[in-house]
């Protein structure tokens, strides 16, 4: 657990280097803050200088983890579930193509309870072909048992990065972890940032909390994993209080990343938003939600609309899985009308993924708001203040009641 | 433990009636060249099918009736060699003893007036050698047991193998040897089939064990080394996996893992396909094999014919030759010292880089013959050649450890056998040839370790 620590934020802040770097060096900053025992990496773009900085770092000595140069990241997941079930905090990143070819191991570390930390350098889906950012990646896995968080600026990258492996090792949740990081606008974009004392990250951190619920021990023998359900016997009741107990880990998940970000604010002086964040939201008429780094140009547009005298504000999801139902709903609670901006693509419903899911929190909500689907930054392409103010303006037009469009606009359609 | 001791063991279908093993032994034991005075004897009788042989030899009993009838304790047992050893001084003649066998094993010399019996040539018996059939074997396979007999089985007993597979026997024995301190990996295929990870929160192992993927069980287990090294613990990383996962979808990360050196014991239990799924193709069947994805069939009006698998079996072990391994080597049950030493050598490569057990494991089931011939189909495969017996340090190069260099045709192998059953002369010719080329090349690398 935790040490208490007489420090105050301030003192803790002052402590702090500023530095200027990109993401990715951000992350691999921050994973070296956290101090594991194994890193395994495969190199694919916008990833790349992320694992290349975790690589020098431990070159240079500056971190101390075996680092194993796998050759795939079906591996490199693979690589890590042995190693955490031999007790090692671990961590690695990758994305699109390569999370595809991880699916596997993937899914299977939320069922196994492995605490392992992974980011993903969102990068757009192939085909077409495209080595660009876009949420199309860790949208696709969002229903298999990880924890994501989406991060909108550098800094909170690198923060994420550290408070992820608390949340993965806490108790309660005993889940992996993504820290969704986006290509190329985080990924590269440089930016100040301030780097936590290592004392300070070792006491928030407190001792790993890796195997102690499934291991590979000659020291505590068991099998793990062995073959379950079917449906004689003990099988249907066993598989599903194995499943039962990964939605509630999901669940619990939501209340300890509030915790842990709550104490990280207190700790190092920095606070964000946990699960969703409201922007200029109590007294808006409407509101348009975005995810990622897309949100600061969308803030932008909120001050100038707030300025052109529109009653909007927003909503930001940080959480993305387990979907935060309840403080959104409680958001949504505030608004009359709703426009979603997704990067990536819903093939099943015609819309944004988070638009989709989103549908299912208005339902909770029980009051009638209507809602339209944005989908923009697709493989890269910008989103800017101006297709900001477009999302703003249709989203004002379901104010006055009349129909609500069932297809998405496609904000880079005519760039 | 009762202890067991070596053996000559005579294989009646091999044995043509030549006599050389007698003249070998009236040579070596008397100087002569008189057949009669052998203590090997082979008797011949004719049957429906011809002419047949039988052995009279002392079969060094384990509950000898000869020394218990010896009213002058003549006749002991050493306990140590388990040979049934003559006291010459004490024999009074009655010739007691040679009634009390069943086997012919002890008789009158009628040169010299006094019985005679065999004493294994002190373990190293001339007839052996002699038989230019194969049909005399010292089976010298008892110290194994002996000694691994008081060993801890760290399987649970009553895995639920097919009737008749060895694989069991290889898990047991492996296991036994690598000892407790082993994490296990098992996966999909027989092996977990069998129930070394349990089912419903029960297990088969009392080492840890787990199911990898079927495609990350070289990746799994060496992260799992790799933490127990950094914190200074000493475990062997075993993985017990089939040929399917290992040559096909779990290639990569077997051949990723053997490039960078793991640490580990990789045993491939190679029964030529996908058995426990229900007997489908992998890369490592043999070209003409019948299985349920290369099945033999013909349309209606024969214009199409299908007769089994139609590409030849890809060489696993020979490509982890390539990756440098710090020890690879072929074995099979049939061979069980051969199996041992190397499983010794496997496990001490492990402690510092990759090893690579490729184990011969005939299918009763998949491979279609009765299920008490499962160890001869195994020794039929390596007596034609089919299957090679090598090793590979990088040190010494290849170099084959049984090697046969007088193979029997490979008919005598796939006649065993009804996945073969349909193969026509133009297949069976391919598979000759075949084996022929697979030795020529293991030949050519062990030539060449030879003159490096």
């Amino acid at each position: 657990m935790t040490t208490a620590t007489l420090e105050t934020p301030r003192e803790a802040a002052a402590k702090q280097k500023v530095i200027l770097c990109e993401g990715n060096e951000a992350a691999a900053l921050a994973v070296a803050l956290a101090r594991p025992d194994m890193v395994a990496v495969y190199p694919i773009t916008p990833q790349s200088s992320l694992v290349e900085h975790v690589a020098k770092l431990i070159a240079d000595g500056k971190m101390d983890a075996d680092i194993v140069d796998a050759e795939g990241e079906h591996s490199v997941l693979s690589v890590l579930q042995g190693g955490a079930l031999a007790g090692a905090r671990t961590y690695t990143a990758t994305c699109g193509p390569g999370l595809a070819f991880m699916f596997e191991p993937y899914f299977r570390t939320s069922g196994m309870r492995l605490p392992i930390v992974m980011t993903i350098v969102t990068r757009d889906g192939i085909t077409p072909q495209s080595v660009w950012g876009g949420h199309q990646d860790a949208m696709t896995v969002r229903e298999v048992g990880w924890v994501q968080m989406y991060c909108e600026t550098v800094q909170e990258v690198l923060d994420t990065t550290i408070m992820a492996f608390k949340v993965a090792e806490h108790h309660d949740v005993m889940l992996p972890v993504n820290i969704c990081l986006d290509g190329n606008y985080l990924s590269y974009g440089a930016s100040r940032v301030e780097l936590p004392d290592q004392a300070e990250v070792d006491a928030f951190l407190g001792d790993k909390f890796v195997n102690w619920h499934v291991a590979l021990d000659p020291q505590r023998p068991m099998a793990v994993d062995p073959l379950t359900g079917g449906s004689g016997g003990k099988g249907p009741s066993t598989f599903v209080r194995y499943r039962k107990g990964q939605c509630k880990g999901m669940q619990n998940a939501l209340r300890v990343i509030e915790e842990v970000h709550e104490e990280w604010a207190q700790r190092f002086g920095r606070s964000f938003a946990p699960l969703v964040e409201e922007y200029r939201l109590d007294d808006a008429e409407f509101a348009i939600m975005t995810l990622g780094s897309m949100t600061g140009a969308a803030k932008d547009a909120i001050d100038e609309a707030r300025e052109a005298g529109k009653k909007v504000g927003l909503i930001k999801i940080k959480t993305f899985s387990p979907f935060p139902v309840e403080a959104l709903v409680r958001s949504l609670a505030k608004v009359r009308a709703l426009g979603v901006v997704d990067r990536s693509v819903g093939f099943r419903w015609n819309c944004g993924p988070m638009f989709q899911e989103t549908l299912g929190a208005l339902y909770r909500l029980g009051r009638h708001v209507p809602a339209m689907s944005f989908i923009g930054g697709l493989a890269g392409a910008d989103l800017t203040i101006p297709h900001f103010h477009r999302v703003i303006d249709a989203t004002e037009a379901l104010l006055q009641g009349g129909p609500v469009p069932t297809e998405p606009v496609w904000l880079n359609e005519r760039d | 433990m009762g202890r067991s001791f070596n053996t000559i063991a005579f294989d009646p279908s091999k044995c043509d009636g030549c006599g050389d093993c007698m003249r070998a032994c009236a040579s070596v034991k008397y100087d002569s060249e008189d057949t009669s005075r052998s203590l090997i004897q082979i008797l011949g009788r004719e049957t429906d099918k011809g002419s047949a042989f039988e052995l009279a030899l002392c079969r060094q009993c384990g509950d000898p009736k000869c020394t218990t009838v010896c009213p002058a304790g003549a006749l002991t047992k050493n306990g140590e060699s388990g040979v049934i050893e003559w006291d010459g001084s004490k024999c009074v003649d009655c010739l007691l003893c040679t009634i009390g066998c069943s086997y012919a094993g002890i008789a009158l010399d009628e040169t010299t007036g006094r019985v005679s019996k065999c004493d294994t040539c002190a373990g190293n018996p001339a007839c052996v050698p002699a038989c230019p059939h194969g049909a005399l074997r010292y089976v010298t396979t008892s110290n194994i047991y002996n000694e691994v007999g008081d060993w801890e089985d760290l399987f649970a007993p009553g895995l639920a193998g097919c009737q008749g597979c060895n694989t069991e026997l290889l898990m047991r024995h492996t296991l036994r040897r690598v000892g407790p301190d082993t994490v296990l990996a098992t996966p999909p295929g027989c092996v977990p089939g069998m129930g070394s990870v349990g089912f419903n929160g029960t297990t088969g192992t009392k080492v840890p064990v787990f199911h990898p993927l079927l495609t990350n069980t070289a990746a799994m287990l060496a992260g799992i080394k790799r933490q127990y090294k950094r914190v200074g613990r000493e475990i062997t990383a075993l993985a017990i996996a089939g040929d399917g996962g290992a040559s096909d979808v779990g290639f990569q990360s077997l051949s990723g893992a053997a490039e960078r050196g793991e640490q580990m014991l990789f045993m491939v239990v190679d029964n030529e396909g996908y058995m426990n799924t229900g007997m489908q193709r992998s890369s490592c069947t043999p070209y003409g094999a019948w299985t349920s994805t290369t099945p033999v069939g013909k349309s209606s009006d024969g214009s199409h014919l299908s007769q089994g698998k139609t590409q030849d079996a890809k060489n696993l072990p020979l490509i982890m030759v390539n990756h440098r391994c710090a020890y690879v080597a072929t074995a099979s049950t049939a061979y069980m010292e051969d199996l041992y030493e190397k499983l010794d050598k496997a496990i001490q490569a492990s402690k510092t880089g990759f090893a690579y057990l490729h184990v011969y494991s005939p299918c009763t089931t998949g491979w279609r013959f009765p299920t008490d011939q499962n160890m001869e189909v195994a020794r039929k495969a390596v007596e034609t050649n089919f299957v090679m017996l090598w090793e590979y340090t990088p040190d010494t190069g290849v170099h084959f450890t049984r090697p046969v260099d007088k193979p029997l045709p490979v008919t005598d192998y796939l006649k065993a056998m009804g996945r073969f059953r349909h193969l026509s002369p133009e297949q069976i010719e391919h598979i000759q040839k075949k084996v022929e080329e697979n030795r020529r090349i293991v030949e050519r690398l062990a030539e060449n370790a030879h003159a490096a």
